[in-house]
């Protein structure tokens, strides 16, 4: 109950500021794009598209969201209210979670490049969780848009790079461990396909682990003590 | 319903709070008054669980306030001292949000109405003056209908009017039961709400009592009198309240029925805490 209204006021919250509008706009731009790629490689692209743009929006966005619930001290009421911080998170990542997997689905609809949907979703759901989750984490340690920027960058490129080498160079089965690669492998659906979506599986569950202690940190913190 | 015992706290290396001692009984209003800095919000803060690292012991409503859980805050309301809300989104849907985090919830539209909101419920909270966000955010703490509420400055830069509509609320609330910590530096609220204040002053209790004991305890109370005096203008004279009968002016004013006034002169709160800790309120 509480945690469906978390996810609903976030959902309320990223309607207002803008993000679904934001979202419509590079969707259009997206599929354009797509249209004017050679047919070979609209699979790929789509793939590159979806893994790098809205399935990452959480590691972009993440920063600004936490930040407007510290500056506005938001975060000091909901640490005294029964929420927990296992649902702050939840609320977090499958808010930005449904936004992702919605416009990875137009685009991808709008490619014609999605051949198991299901598989498809659920890859660019725990995608984007993954990425949520990271941002999350940054988010909580710091205290300007600038240096979550500054710290998300090189988590950004620790991820794409392998992700990007994998698909164009470097095809070695044993790169699936690699969180960047196991989700481009279940967003493209090329590689060692149950295996990706595991990998991923495994890696999106750590982080939301680690998201929630920090978390928990930061909610214990709101009084002035570090811990 | 609150057992401090021998609570030691410090932001820094610095000694701040040292074995503090004091305990709020169930259903009172129990006042902590101090010059800003004294530490006030800082003991609201570790009432509620915010500040997990501190030495003693501190029960609220039987829970240990560094262990405090979901069902812990399900009982608790805390007004913050600053405003606490979502600029973008409508003071009603400030309201729906925190309520809906909590069992139980008290009809919104009746708390807007009551502090005076109602017109102004659907107006974005960033348009909100600095007086109204502060109502806003009072009422967002009653929400869950708590049975302890915590309430730091609440009347803080409200007119007299706004003020006294929440004094009223928070006495409202005490009639129903609750119990209410109210961190202040106004006298005149501490003297007309709590049944306890306590004077904080340097992260250190200097008084505890009820405000009357407080104000009468300390300097004697003085009654003065005026009187026609015989070059014909008004006279007026003081003496302590315990020593009238040495009076021998009055004894004859009263007799004769020719007192222009009387009135005894309470010193303040304010005068009283002067005289214990040295310092002024504000
Ligand atoms: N987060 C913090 N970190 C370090 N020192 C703090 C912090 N918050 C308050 N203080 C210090 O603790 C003292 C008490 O502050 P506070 O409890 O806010 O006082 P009051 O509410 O009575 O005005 C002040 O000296 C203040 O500077
Ligand atoms: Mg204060």
């Amino acid at each position: 109950m509480r945690t469906k209204a978390l996810i609903l006021s976030d959902i309320r919250f990223q309607f207002r500021y803008g993000f679904y509008s934001l979202y419509a706009v590079f969707t259009l731009l997206y599929i354009g794009l797509l249209f004017v790629l050679p047919d070979a490689w609209r699979n790929d692209a789509a793939a590159i598209m979806i893994f790098t743009d809205p399935a990452a929006m959480g590691l972009f966005f993440m920063g600004a969201i936490v930040l407007f619930e510290k500056n506005e001290r938001v975060l000091d009421s909901i640490a005294v209210s029964p929420v927990g911080a296992w649902e702050y998170v939840l609320s977090k990542l499958v808010s930005i979670g449904l936004i992702s997997a919605l416009v990875a689905l137009l685009i991808g609809l709008g490619a014609g490049v999605i051949r198991a949907p299901l598989t498809f979703l659920v890859s660019v759901f725990l995608c984007s969780c993954l990425f949520s989750a990271m941002g999350l984490i940054v988010a909580c340690k710091i205290k300007t848009l600038n240096q979550f920027i500054v710290a998300t960058v090189p988590l950004e490129l620790l991820t794409v790079v392998p992700a990007i080498l994998w698909m164009f160079w470097w095809k070695a089965d044993v790169l699936v461990l690699h969180p960047g690669v196991s989700m481009l492998m279940a967003c493209s659906g090329r590689g060692a396909q149950p295996l990706a979506l595991l990998s991923l599986l495994a890696w999106t569950a750590l982080l939301y682990f680690l998201a929630v202690k920090t978390v928990k940190k930061m909610l214990l913190s709101v009084g002035g003590i570090k811990l | 319903m609150i057992t401090v015992k021998d609570l030691v706290f410090s932001y820094t290396e610095k000694p701040f709070i040292e074995t503090m001692n004091f305990s709020v009984r169930d259903g009172e209003i129990f006042g902590f008054l101090g010059p800003s800095g004294a530490g006030k919000s800082t003991l609201q803060k570790l009432l509620t669980g915010l500040l997990p690292r501190y030495g003693g012991s501190v029960t609220v409503d039987g829970t240990e306030a560094k262990r405090a859980g979901k069902e812990f805050y399900q009982n608790i309301g805390v007004d913050f001292e600053f405003p606490s809300l979502y600029e973008k989104l409508t003071g009603r849907e400030n309201l729906r949000f925190f309520a809906s985090l909590y069992r139980r919830h008290r009809d919104i539209d009746a708390l807007l109405k009551a502090i005076g909101l109602h017109m102004d419920a659907d107006k974005k909270v960033s348009e909100y003056s600095k007086g109204m966000k502060s109502r806003l955010n009072f009422i967002k703490a009653l929400l869950h209908s708590p049975k302890l509420l915590f309430l730091d400055e609440p009347t803080n830069g409200l007119d007299p009017s706004n003020a006294r509509v929440m004094k009223d609320m928070i006495l409202q609330e005490k009639a129903e039961g609750k119990t209410v910590i109210l961190t202040t530096h106004n006298m005149y609220d501490a003297t007309e709400l709590c049944d306890h204040v306590s004077f904080i002053v340097d992260g250190a209790i200097a008084a505890l009592d009820t405000p009357k004991a407080l104000m009468t305890k300390k300097r004697a109370v003085q009654l003065t009198y005026t009187f026609e005096s015989p070059d014909g203008g008004l006279e007026e004279r003081s003496v302590p309240l315990t020593q009238t009968g040495g009076d021998a002016t009055l004894r004859q004013l009263i007799g004769d029925g020719k007192l222009a006034s009387i009135h005894s002169a309470e010193p303040t709160l304010n005068d009283v805490f002067v005289e214990i800790t040295g310092r002024r309120l504000q």
